[in-house]
């Protein structure tokens, strides 16, 4: 999209690199231009957090107020990507569903892509895990269901670990079909156990009042 | 989010909940999840030789209308014959609990769970079949 401005090409950044004058998010451009990184797994977070802090200041709609309608829009506009961008791509498996995204797999969409079908073993795996999960509920076995979630939380952080391979290797090889479904698998397990853990933590709040 | 008071109603007094043994060659069993909240649904139907579906348990976590949709789709199927199961759509189970459109990937999960229970029992009485004509 060419800056509104000087007519050069913006490339999603949050300023026009000809100008200097405040851009608009071209339709299409991800949160990683915002940053003017590639679209990685590997994110340098520090740098990340320098980055948001200072177009935070840069983009504040108070230092808009005395500019035209447009810029006071665009301001309004870009600080609302920049926080989405921000949180998304701080957190490591809110950037890893977001990358999954970005190759086409929608997993809170609810359309059924063939991409998302779980491996049947895997659906057996969380039955058995809420299953295991009620009885404790039921006894009102704390201790168990803690010691549960912290199994669950080891599986769901080496599911990441195997979303994350999956998603460097497509870096390399973007259209390999395989890779994709190898990464939405990962981070559908992932999404399983964090609803398990949600559950368990609901229950250590009933137990303790 | 409010619920419709048929929700409620399976929600609060759920038909059919329970397990039917996985290994009986006449039960068919389906598991299927939502990959969008990680809920999971199992749903079993017993099925005579004349095909007649003789019984329907389930077991969902997940939320009220994933419950009322496994509910209301195994009280709705037993009695019936797996052809006129098979036509049965999510639509209609929307259509009777009064689904707002979030939720409406929960009736789908029953229908898919439903089709899912079928295949397995087709499958299970294919294999019996072939071993007993090659026997």
């Amino acid at each position: 999209m060419k800056c509104w401005n000087c007519e050069q090409e913006t490339r999603g950044r949050p300023f026009c690199p000809g100008c200097g004058k405040i851009a608009a998010r071209p339709p299409g451009a991800t949160f990683f231009d915002i940053f003017e990184l590639a679209p990685s797994y590997d994110v340098d977070i520090p740098a990340l957090e320098k980055q948001f802090r200072e177009l935070s200041l840069r983009l504040h709609p108070d230092r808009f107020a005395q500019a035209d309608a447009r810029e006071r829009r665009l301001s309004l506009e870009q600080t609302t990507a920049l926080n989405e961008a921000y949180r998304t791509l701080k957190d490591p498996s809110r950037r890893a569903f977001y990358l999954l995204k970005l190759h086409g797999v929608e997993l809170d969409r609810e359309d059924a892509g063939v991409q998302k079908q779980m491996p049947l073993e895997f659906l057996e795996e969380v039955m058995e895990l809420r299953e295991e999960l009620e009885e404790a509920m039921h006894a009102k076995d704390l201790t168990r269901a803690q010691a549960m979630a912290v199994d669950v939380t080891a599986r769901q952080r080496e599911a990441l670990h195997e979303a994350a391979k999956a998603l460097r290797a497509l870096q390399a090889a973007p259209d390999n079909a395989e890779l994709v479904r190898k990464a939405s698998h990962e981070m559908g397990r992932v999404r399983y156990f964090t609803r398990f853990l949600e559950q368990v933590e609901e229950f250590e709040e009933e137990a303790v009042v | 989010m409010a619920y419709s008071d048929k929700v409620i109603e399976h929600y609060e007094n759920p038909r059919n909940v329970g397990t039917l043994d996985k290994n009986d060659p006449n039960v068919g069993t389906g598991l299927v999840g939502a990959p969008a909240c990680g809920d999971v649904m199992r749903l079993q139907l017993r099925i005579t030789e004349e095909g007649i579906i003789e019984d329907a348990k389930f077991k969902t976590f997940g939320c009220g209308s994933a419950i009322a949709s496994s509910s209301l789709v195994t009280e709705w199927v037993k009695g019936k014959t797996v052809d006129q199961a098979m036509t049965l759509s999510n639509k209609d189970v929307a259509r009777e609990l009064a689904l707002p459109p979030v939720k409406i990937h929960c009736s789908v999960l029953a229908e898919d769970a439903i089709k899912a229970a079928i295949a397995d029992f087709k499958k299970k009485r294919e294999a019996r079949q072939g071993k007993q004509s090659a026997s």
